[in-house]
């Protein structure tokens, strides 16, 4: 049964086709046919249990925002002019700027086929970068990525660069190695102006540390997790999830992360995606869907999450994500809150009262003072006075007491959707300064050729 | 207690540019990453174009948008 229609592009040979969401019993699959390379098909949703349904959450609920000054005009068509070009239908939440290619592990899996030499981009070159992100989307996130930025031994200068240039939040995506087993690193990071590091972490297993990132390391995580604590950086532990490696351990590692204490924000999940370098055939890559995450988070963590607790994004692509914020109990958690969003953002949409029709002067001042306050502000403990809904909200979510719960869904050549690509908010900065959603730079061909990454 | 207690501007008198009438004190539902929250807030009543004082988007509106957003 057809349920909706898209477009993808051949996972041989890049070109771009016509692909239909196509409904198999409980699972929906996204099918194209290439003149020259035949049919591909991927499972994209599998919807059986107590989850949303495909159609239901492809909806979604988020409002398409355009980039005020196209950087690269629409020549070839989506996703062949990235920069932003005019057709984008959002804005950027986080920037990502890649400090280097090299890596202190090298995981079988990795988007960026990182590992022990490679690419680092000038201080002057990060620098151009990040003003061409500021000018391009202003006080949005930025994330340091890489390969593994402290690889860098100017890491802190480069934090500093992006703190002194005003980005929301600055975060850092990190293994975690050099954070758990040098002194007073991530307290140097943290007076740099770093504010949160997005911690990999695929569960509390060295074997699974083993199989996923090729070589036992629990032990420097745990310490990298401390680390942060002591500096006062955030943790967002980011697992990625591999069916029959790590996917039956869910409960536990959710579990393990609440109990951390307040230090540890949250939990993000992405299943893995077959692009850069992995270890499997791309057809018979061992697929895992979110509503299947959602169902086994219900599962596993016995009932304390529910998968009636997730909220589809209102800033990505419906299909991309989901999210709940939970207020924390003791080591547990209780009700569900609300939604995160991918990260940070500025928009808020009040009730009847058209975009338009806020002068563009004032809705920029009132972004630039939300993501002012973003970061500073969640670390105080509120006092607020009950009388009204915000004070009530607040009472009930203070910083100290939520955690928040998410997953992402990364597309590859076989389940790539432009329409999802259209959406995306995660923008990863070119060296020369474009802005390119986070898939398509890391999008790879079935022979291993990427469309951006690492191209002119 | 009031039960809707009132956000007004943090100074002066405000007129909507579009419509020359003075913004009244209504009641506005903020929608945010499936949240809604009900407030008062100064609102012009021909077009409904809504001003957020300064006090608020800095202070209240600013945690809430920590709390939902925060990963």
């Amino acid at each position: 049964m057809l349920e909706a229609r898209t477009q993808s592009l051949c996972p041989v040979c890049l070109r771009r086709l016509d692909a239909f969401y196509v409904r198999e019993g409980e699972a929906v699959f996204l099918c194209k046919t290439c003149p020259e390379h035949g049919e591909f098909k991927a499972p994209v949703w599998r919807d059986n249990g107590e989850v949303p349904l495909f159609a239901d959450w492809r909806k979604g609920s988020r409002i398409p925002a355009y980039p005020a000054r196209p950087a690269v005009e629409v020549r070839h068509g989506c996703p062949f002019d990235c920069g932003l070009c005019a057709e984008h239908a959002q804005h950027t939440c986080t920037g990502l700027i890649e400090v280097t290619q090299r890596c202190s592990l090298r995981c079988p899996i990795c988007f960026a086929r990182s590992g022990r030499s490679g690419h680092a981009p000038s201080p002057e070159t990060i620098a151009r970068q990040m003003d061409a992100l500021f000018a391009a989307s202003g006080s949005c996130n930025i994330q340091l990525s890489g390969g593994e930025p402290t690889e860098r031994e100017d890491l802190p200068d480069i934090v500093a660069m992006a703190a002194s240039r005003g980005f929301g939040l600055v975060q850092l995506n990190s293994n975690g190695l050099r954070l758990g087993t040098e002194e007073n690193y991530a307290r140097r990071l943290r007076e740099a102006g770093l504010d949160s590091v997005y911690l990999q972490f695929d569960a509390v297993s060295d074997e699974v540390c083993l199989a996923l990132r090729g070589r036992k390391c629990l032990d420097e995580k745990l310490a990298a997790i401390e680390a942060c604590r002591d500096a006062g950086l955030g943790v967002v532990l980011v697992c990625t999830l591999v069916r029959g490696v790590n996917d039956g351990l869910l409960g536990d590692t959710l579990r393990w992360a609440v109990a951390q204490g307040q230090h540890v924000r949250g939990l993000h999940i992405q299943p893995v995606s077959s692009f850069g370098r992995f270890p499997w055939e791309l057809e018979a890559a061992p697929r895992i869907t979110l509503p299947e995450i959602m169902t086994a988070l219900e599962v596993q963590s016995s009932g304390m999450v529910h998968a009636a607790d997730f909220h589809a994004p209102s800033c990505e692509h419906s299909m991309c994500s989901f999210s709940a914020v939970y207020a924390r109990e003791g080591e547990g958690l209780s009700a569900p809150i609300g939604a995160a969003c991918c990260s940070g953002g500025s928009g808020v949409k009040v009730e009847d009262v058209q975009p338009q029709s806020i002068d563009n002067a004032e809705g920029s001042r009132i972004s630039r003072a939300f993501t002012a306050a973003h970061w500073r502000n969640a670390t105080q403990e509120n006092t607020p006075s009950l009388h009204d809904a915000f004070s009530r909200f607040l009472s009930q979510s203070g910083t100290a007491r939520r955690f928040t719960l998410s997953a992402m869904a990364f597309q590859d050549a076989l389940s790539f959707d432009i329409e999802r690509v259209r959406g995306c908010c995660i923008h990863v900065v070119h060296e020369d300064g474009r802005l390119v959603p986070f898939c398509a730079y890391n999008l790879t061909s079935l022979g291993g050729v990427s469309l951006y990454r690492g191209r002119p | 207690m009031a039960l809707d207690p009132e956000f007004k501007p943090d100074h002066g008198d405000w007129l909507c540019a579009v419509c020359n009438v003075p913004l009244e004190q209504l009641k506005v539902q903020v929608f945010y990453m499936n949240s809604a929250f009900d407030v008062v807030l100064p609102r012009c009543p021909q077009c409904g174009m809504t001003l957020i004082p300064e006090s608020l988007a800095n202070g209240k509106m600013a945690e809430v948008e920590a709390l939902l957003e925060d990963k």
